[in-house]
């Protein structure tokens, strides 16, 4: 824990603290200042709503990367899983598997995929980055050539037709009597899961000690292994559950979908102020790097720029991010 | 321990990282000659030289920065070898040097300059290099498809008569395989035992005095170089400029680097190790194509290559002897940096 200059608690000693939040947060009003002076209709209840649906596709999905970062992993498996259970539900659904149960066994699948994920990148020391790109693409593969097996129903460039429930695309619609899409809601009931998880619970806290520090972890008696089986597992449903929501919100299974959450969700661990190298951070820093992604996409698409240069762009800014969040220590430092 | 063994055991355990890509490389060949006989004419084998050659060249790119650890993966290569590919058709080539000197002096010079803005990244700012490249790869990406939305333009004509696998001995083997004699030499030269030096276990390098900074900038070196020459024979393959091909190369290259044996801890790799990688992943590719899978043949290759990859790390991990427990020991012997603490 850092204390201020002065050691007295103060709105000094709580900045120097909280200078991630404080900083990222500062961002966000920012940005929300610039948007809504240069976009027309940024305040708009339409695009409000629509805007927090996007941010909860994304909130949801950095869930599981916030936790991978937390313990020193990156999970690069997310947008193929995410990819994968959005066709592979709409090819369950089709083959007359009811909606429900459908969806229970395209999270309990994402989730070993995700356990394995964890178990061998922890058995390879931590090379969690190389695991997850091998495990992702075989598993987005093998997806698409089994719904592709069905005759006419297949898999053609990628997409797949089928009738989705009506009560999975409502779920993901902004344009609700309620006036908010019940997805914002499940993310944000998932957000105090998450934090409760992080701040009060022994797993949680156990998770920043590995982070910190694998091996005093390990001699307390915190099980490397299984704290990365979990996480890793736990990234494999949230990236599920995305893929689910946005089949409901798109209406019709695309197995690229998520291509764009394999930056976005890493952007928004760093931009929150989560370290890369572990131990710091917190899912609700990822929430306001969310909520700034979200923002700044808007804004973006409000100068009508391509997705290929808001790729360009995001991935510039993010370079003095890094610069902050993710330096390791010299190693004179370590001798 | 050593003194004791005879030499020929002594040599295997040596070379113990080639295990998993020589028999890799039997097994698929004998799959070849059983479906795929057309490999063994003398066009199937043009075919396979101005194939692999692209891959070959990105697998010896990412090689060094393998070698610089720790966790020296380096993903910007497919965009990296894409941007470089439009730079020359759509660049270099108009303004009317599109000689064979002209092209590969400016494709080298600018896979370095990209390597080079990286490394010292990583090197100054100590920042991961996986999340640098991470986030080249995407500036890239996105970069090519704003300057060419679509394919076009083409490539210099000898480039693209290279391309056209009109014969097995032709520029585009001499190309690689000079590539390779200059990695050998490379690889004996006091600079690239500082790298493994380095690689292995930063620290130790640091208390030996080897220049932390300038040496994994240099390794950069080492990569940009190889780079750009991958993104050449890339050009004559494709033989015009295109946006999007070039990405999965990042997945084939560090597919290829993992089964030829390097150790993503770093200071492990081989440039015979990366090169029959790469040959193997184009060996998977091809006799994959043999088989009839229609409009799912893309989808096979993806499954096979991540499935491939995932193999050779566990199985890498086994033959190599990690420890099954306690990893987080090899992570303090320098692989990520560890706290002080024990």
């Amino acid at each position: 824990m850092h204390v201020g200059a002065t050691g007295q608690p103060g709105l000094g000693a709580f900045l120097t603290e909280h200078w991630s939040a404080a900083m990222a947060a500062a961002v966000l009003v920012a940005l929300i200042g610039f948007g809504a002076a240069t976009i027309d209709g940024f305040w708009s209840p339409l695009n409000l709503r629509s805007n927090l649906v996007f941010a909860s596709f994304l909130g949801i999905a950095t869930i599981g990367q916030t936790l991978c970062a937390l313990i020193g992993g990156l999970d690069l498996s997310i947008p193929f899983v995410l990819g994968a259970a959005n066709v592979g539900l709409v090819k369950l659904i089709n083959q007359g598997v009811p909606s429900g149960f459908g969806i229970v066994i395209v999270l309990a699948l994402a989730g070993l995929i995700g356990a394995f994920n964890g178990a061998v990148s922890h058995r390879l020391r931590g090379q969690s980055l190389v695991v997850t790109l091998g495990v992702g693409n075989a598993v987005l593969g093998l997806v698409q050539i089994l719904v592709s097996s069905g005759g006419v129903s297949g898999i053609s460039g990628g997409t797949i037709e089928g009738k989705i429930p009506q009560w999975i695309e409502r779920f993901s619609s902004f344009k609700q009597s309620i006036g908010i899409a019940p997805a914002v809601i499940l993310w944000a009931a998932l957000i105090v899961l998450t934090v409760l998880l992080l701040r009060r619970t022994w797993f949680g806290r156990s998770l920043y000690a590995l982070g910190g520090n694998p091996i005093a972890a390990e001699r307390v008696l915190i099980s490397s292994r299984w704290s990365w089986t979990l996480v890793f597992g736990a990234s494999g449903v949230t990236a599920a559950l995305t893929g689910i929501l946005l089949l409901g919100y798109t209406g019709s299974g695309y197995a690229g979908v998520g291509d764009p959450y394999l930056f976005t969700t890493i952007a928004a661990v760093l931009i929150g102020g989560t370290s890369l190298v572990g131990g710091r951070g917190g899912y609700g820093l990822s929430v306001l790097g969310v909520l700034i992604l979200t923002v700044l996409q808007t804004i973006l698409s409000g100068f009508s720029l391509s997705q290929a240069a808001q790729e360009a762009i995001l991935g510039a800014l993010i370079i003095p991010t890094i610069a902050l969040y993710a330096r390791s220590p010299h190693p004179r430092l370590l001798i | 321990m050593p003194g004791n063994e005879r030499p020929a055991v002594r040599v295997l355990a040596e070379q113990r990282a080639l295990v998993t890509p020589v028999i890799l490389f039997g097994v698929l060949l004998i799959i070849s000659a059983w479906h795929g006989p057309h490999l063994f004419t003398s066009d199937g084998l043009a075919g396979a030289v101005i194939g692999a050659a692209p891959l070959v060249l990105a697998t010896l790119a990412i090689t060094p920065v393998a070698l610089a650890g720790p966790a020296g993966v380096d993903l910007s290569i497919g965009p990296a070898m894409t941007f470089i590919n439009i730079a020359v058709v759509l660049g270099l080539a108009p303004l009317g040097f599109s000689g064979p000197a002209a092209v590969f002096v400016f494709a080298i010079a600018l896979g370095v300059a990209l390597e080079v803005a990286m490394g010292t990244l990583i090197a100054v700012l100590r920042v991961s290099t996986v999340v640098v490249t991470l986030a080249v790869y995407l500036v890239l990406d996105g970069l090519n498809t704003v300057i060419l939305p679509q394919p076009g333009g083409t490539a210099p004509a000898w480039l693209a008569n290279w391309g056209s696998a009109s014969s097995v001995l032709s520029p585009i083997l001499y190309v690689p395989l000079a590539a390779f004699v200059l990695w050998t030499l490379l690889s004996r030269t006091t600079f690239f035992r500082n790298v493994r030096l380095m690689g292995a276990n930063d620290r130790t390098a640091f208390v030996s005095g080897v220049p932390l900074i300038p040496t994994r900038i240099g390794a950069h070196v080492i990569a940009g170089v190889f780079a750009g020459i991958a993104s050449v024979m890339f050009t004559g393959l494709i033989g015009s400029a295109d946006p999007t091909a070039g990405a999965s190369y990042t997945l084939s290259a560090v597919t290829a680097l993992v089964i030829g044996g390097a150790s993503l801890g770093g200071g492990r790799a081989k440039g015979l190790g990366s090169v029959l990688g790469a040959i193997d992943i184009w060996l998977i590719s091809y006799v994959l194509s043999t088989f009839n899978f229609g409009l799912n043949a893309s989808y096979w290759v993806q499954f096979a290559t991540g499935a491939v990859l995932v193999a050779a790390l566990v199985t890498g991990g086994i033959v190599t002897g990690l420890p099954a427990r306690g990893w987080w020991r090899g992570r303090q012997r320098g692989m990520v940096p560890a706290r002080p603490g024990r």
